[in-house]
């Protein structure tokens, strides 16, 4: 059921004890688990104010666009975790307890539920959740993995600006940072940029981010030396070229400003006409 | 009663769709504007302008949608700025088809019960504790 390199890289028995346990009441699952989520991470919020944020009373349930979106108005980061039960338990031995969708009956009549994953014993097969009215929910991997393999596997972690889970990939993370750049602005998502373009310096798409947020921010000549970056480890991102070139017409350096649009220019997509367009001027 | 629902309804989707209004008339306000990390990401599908007037469309879709599933009218314009472009657009699209999370007690047939019953021995669903 798990890679062999599961067992050889992750501590073999894991149980966030703090993580608090928000008992659900009917139908509220979601919010319950967004709760203990948010609590274990600093935010002190009451069940009340997420079941309006989140619980649809035409569905008697919560959906999952918006269990993420919850996340962004407390200002911290829902990223969706990989698929699999390794990456599963990859999270919880880095402490990041992670929220799973299960569908604890049967395709032809679901009985769709959040709950807390919080710890896992590799030796006797067992994960542990915090669950509706179970504090402490003790169950075979095998009866998890049923459960939760009918909701594709969807569950996710939440994290502070500034730091990323322990396992997401260039483009989950960039997806995730950006939604909650839309809402709670450049500012906010600027440590975010930042800690993703250390994690992967070859993604041209996250310097090119970076560069946005330090522009919107004022540090122009930050989001000069970003943009720069993301031509360098990108040198086929368009968007890129053409934000630098802006910018380098800013500083008043024409010649630099044309070489960058006309790299811009040349590169197929959907930026090739306004670069052309900018060229012309 | 249901003429005055649907009235203020409508007045309510008016209202938001025009206040969504400003989000697409500064597309490109200035052709000195950076291009957006959000219209990069989005690019993948469709030219960027397009993108932005099907997102702003799609996010009055799910106000009038949610409303209409009995959300408070003073919650929604929140709850839908709050999700991504990608999000508000699923929503927009399978909002009935979206599983909701939700586990109540399972009602229940006789047949029903006697199924998850054995399922739940066998180890394949987790409804009744009891079987453990």
């Amino acid at each position: 059921m798990l890679l062999e390199s599961t067992y050889q890289n992750i501590t073999p028995r894991i149980e966030l004890v703090d993580v608090p346990f928000f008992a659900q009441s009917d139908y509220q699952c979601g919010p319950a688990s967004l709760a203990m989520v948010l609590n274990h991470q600093g935010v002190d919020i009451r069940m009340e104010t997420l079941i309006r944020e989140v619980y649809l009373p035409g569905r008697e349930g919560s959906l999952q666009p918006e269990m993420l979106a919850s996340v962004r108005r407390h200002d911290l980061i829902p990223y969706v975790i990989r698929p699999t039960l390794d990456a599963l338990l990859r999270h919880l031995d880095a402490n990041e307890p992670v929220v799973v969708m299960q569908n604890l009956a049967l395709p032809v009549y679901p009985l769709w539920h959040y709950a807390v994953a919080i710890g896992y014993d590799l030796s006797n097969e067992r994960m542990l959740l915090r669950s509706g009215e179970l504090e402490r929910h003790s169950l075979a991997f095998s009866r998890f993995d049923a459960t939760w393999a009918r909701s594709e596997r969807w569950g996710f972690v939440v994290k502070a600006p500034g730091e990323l889970p322990v396992d997401v990939s260039a483009r989950g993370a960039l997806n995730a940072i950006s939604a909650f750049e839309a809402l709670n602005g450049a500012g906010a998502a600027l440590p975010s940029w930042q800690a993703l373009v250390e994690r992967y310096p070859e993604s041209g798409l996250a310097w090119f981010a970076l560069g946005n947020a330090f522009y919107a921010e004022g540090e122009s000549g930050s989001a000069r030396h970003a943009f720069d970056a993301a031509t360098r480890a990108d040198p086929e991102l368009g968007a890129a070229w053409l934000n630098l070139g802006l910018l380098l017409a800013l500083d008043n350096e024409s010649q630099a400003s044309q070489a960058a649009l006309r790299r811009a220019a040349r590169l197929e997509g959907p930026w090739q006409a306004r670069a052309s367009e900018l060229l012309n001027d | 009663m249901k003429t005055l629902r649907a009235t203020l309804s409508a007045l309510l989707i008016l209202a938001l769709v025009v206040t969504s209004l400003p989000v697409m008339a500064s597309v490109d306000a200035s052709d000195r504007a950076l291009i957006s990390t959000q219209s990069v990401l989005a690019s993948d599908e469709a030219g960027a302008e397009r993108q932005r007037i099907s997102d702003v469309l799609a996010r009055a879709d799910v106000q009038q949608a949610l409303v209409s599933q009995g959300v408070d009218p003073v919650e929604v314009q929140a709850r839908v700025a709050a999700l991504s472009d990608s999000e508000a657009k699923e929503m927009a699209q399978r909002l009935d088809e979206l599983p909701a999370g939700a586990s109540g007690v399972v009602g229940a047939l006789f047949a029903v019960f006697i199924i998850l019953l054995i399922t739940d021995i066998l180890g394949l669903t987790d409804v009744y504790p009891f079987t453990r």
